[in-house]
């Protein structure tokens, strides 16, 4: 396995596959926001806890995350060559998008437990 | 390897065509958008806690140092958003030519500029 486990056309498949669902999405979101009746509390924690809006933003994130581990990765690829830095820069990165992640689904799921 | 080239990089000297810099923006529009990513989850998560929290979340977006952070990051989302369209378009060989691929990078400019600003106008009103 490489070191930054993803190799070759896989990634630059994911980066597309995740553009295309988030541009969906996108478009999805724009419009619960224009024909939401009003902007409150009570009604944007019924919208998110909806199980069909749960489960595309479930899959929004997950877009999300793998999009940005790639894009982020190729940056720090690009331009940081030090092989120590660049490893330490790529586990603070990962640390962080499996942290918001995590949390993303916390979130979420509080739904379905209480 | 030692590697003996010569090596000119003065970054102030090179002139980018419109579609490098269209480029270069979604590269550095990413990175501020992945910045941003734990702020809006936090945000995220205190919206849904209670009715005071969600207050909340409104007064500290109005806040007016986070105003024009909101705005970089707006724009960021709308240029990266349209760039990002005009990369898939170029994958599918649509706007490969240099012609059209110099239109639709002024047309990615103009797009995230007009949606930013739209959308603010859209606020303020």
């Amino acid at each position: 396995m490489s070191l930054y486990v993803l190799e070759g056309l896989r990634p630059w498949v994911i980066q597309r596959v995740s553009a295309v669902y988030m541009v969906l999405f996108t478009a999805y979101a724009v419009f619960s926001f224009f024909s939401a009746e009003s902007i409150a509390h009570e009604s944007w924690k019924n919208w998110l806890y909806s199980p069909f809006n749960t489960t595309v933003v479930g899959i929004f994130v997950i877009a999300l995350l793998f999009h940005t581990w790639i894009g982020m990765r190729d940056v720090v690829l690009d331009y940081i060559h030090n092989i120590m830095l660049r490893i330490f820069i790529l586990a603070m990165l990962l640390g962080v998008l499996i942290g918001s992640g995590l949390w993303v689904f916390r979130i979420l799921l509080l739904s379905v437990v209480g | 390897m030692i590697d003996n080239r010569p090596v000119y990089l003065n970054l102030i000297k090179i002139r980018l065509p419109v579609a490098g810099m269209v480029s270069l923006a979604h590269r550095g529009t990413g990175i501020l958008l992945f910045l941003a990513l734990p702020f809006a989850v936090y945000l995220l998560d205190l919206s849904l806690e209670s009715q005071q929290a969600f207050e909340t979340v409104q007064q500290i977006l109005q806040q007016p140092i986070l105003i024009v952070v909101q705005f970089l990051l707006l724009w960021s989302l709308a240029h990266h958003f349209f760039a990002g369209i005009r990369f898939l378009l170029i994958d599918a060989e649509i706007g490969v030519d240099k012609s059209p691929a110099r239109t639709g990078a002024w047309l990615v400019f103009l797009a995230g500029a007009m949606t930013s600003f739209v959308i603010v106008l859209g606020i303020a009103l």
